[in-house]
């Protein structure tokens, strides 16, 4: 049930994040899961990362490059593109209020 | 006049939720809308809709995995094909059961290409293994035998292209064997089978038909073991 609920919720927020890792420059795939990972936020597979990526890609909020790596078959890396940035300044101040106001009826109900 | 409420209170019915419950939850509603003054369609929408998402929030959540599971098995000669193909129609492998069956799963809603790789799993090594393939995307998916078996969404190298928009319908058959692995089941009949034939005497005495045939099992058992670790090394 816990697992289910926080898997409810990433949905609602993972393009967000997923925006949020490409700020600092662009990135790829699994370097992107092993950021989201480390934030605590367990393992984001390919079947639920990818699709995301692809309607960030789609929507024009980011840009993808595939380049053949020396060792590898390849990575595509993926770029914030201005839209992006725009995007997740509006859509993470809404998120940031919406937590704010969860917060706060949490912390009503006796929870710190 | 059948108001909103009424009608809901119908379709709740017909939905299957029990008179008391029914009650309970138009009651409530009933008195919200009196007391906001609001008009029930506004507030909550139309009646056939809401009610849908009354009955839809009752009703116990479904996997969407299950409704789409398919498994399917195929022999070590055709199974990375068989990936492939499937893996082009969208199928996701979540895991391979203890019949060696491949179990997977496509999205309904956003169904998308997916690739596949065999390694053979070195003696410790499958986490090292893992390891490797992991910053390629990779994921392990299942283990049979000594080998392992790893997916990795097509998008990761083409993006939106690995998308299916009309992927087809599961395939009725879920057994996919090569004309090699029935030529090696032949082979190994026979081996079995050869000697015992060779060893029977004329007389039909039945002792020597069957010492013959614990001879054959013993070469069959040799060759197909044999031939399967020639063939794990040629074919990592």
């Amino acid at each position: 049930m816990a697992t289910d609920r926080r898997a409810s919720w990433l949905k609602g927020v993972l393009d967000l994040l997923v925006l949020a890792t490409l700020t600092e420059g662009e990135n790829y795939g699994y370097e992107i899961a092993k950021m989201l990972a480390g934030s605590g936020l367990g393992q984001i597979r390919g079947g639920t990362l990818y699709p995301v990526l692809n309607r960030l890609e789609e929507a024009g909020l980011v840009s993808a490059e595939f380049r053949v790596t020396e060792r590898g078959p390849g990575r595509r890396y993926y770029r914030l593109t201005e839209q992006g940035r725009q995007t997740l300044a509006e859509q993470g101040r809404l998120w940031l209020a919406f937590d704010e106001s969860v917060r706060t009826v949490l912390a009503s109900g006796g929870l710190k | 006049m059948i108001t909103y409420l009424d009608e809901l209170k119908a379709l709740l019915r017909e939905g299957g939720v029990p008179a008391e419950q029914v009650e309970a939850t138009v009651s409530d509603l009933a008195a919200y809308v009196a007391e906001t003054g609001a008009d029930p369609e506004e507030e909550f929408g139309p009646v056939g809709d809401f009610a849908g998402q009354l009955l839809t929030a009752r009703a116990p959540e479904a996997d969407p995995a299950d409704a789409t599971e398919w498994r399917w098995t195929a022999d070590i000669f055709a199974d990375r094909q068989t990936l492939a193909r499937f893996g082009d129609q969208g199928w996701e492998i979540d895991r391979i059961d203890h019949l060696g069956r491949f179990v997977s799963h496509r999205d309904p809603e956003r169904p998308q290409r997916w690739e596949y790789r065999r390694e053979l799993v070195p003696p410790g090594g499958g986490r090292a293994l893992a390891a490797r393939l992991a910053p390629e995307g990779w994921e392990p998916c299942g283990t049979w035998m000594y080998y392992r078996y790893f997916k990795r969404p097509r998008a990761a190298s083409v993006g939106p292209a690995a998308q299916l928009d009309s992927p087809p319908a599961a395939p009725r058959s879920s057994v996919f064997f090569s004309r090699r692995f029935y030529l090696l089941m032949a082979v190994a009949l026979l081996a079995l089978v050869a000697p015992g034939l060779v060893l029977a005497p004329s007389d039909g005495d039945g002792a020597g038909f069957f010492a013959g045939m614990a001879v054959g099992a013993c070469v069959a058992i040799a060759a197909l073991a044999s031939m399967w670790f020639w063939m794990a090394r040629r074919r990592p």
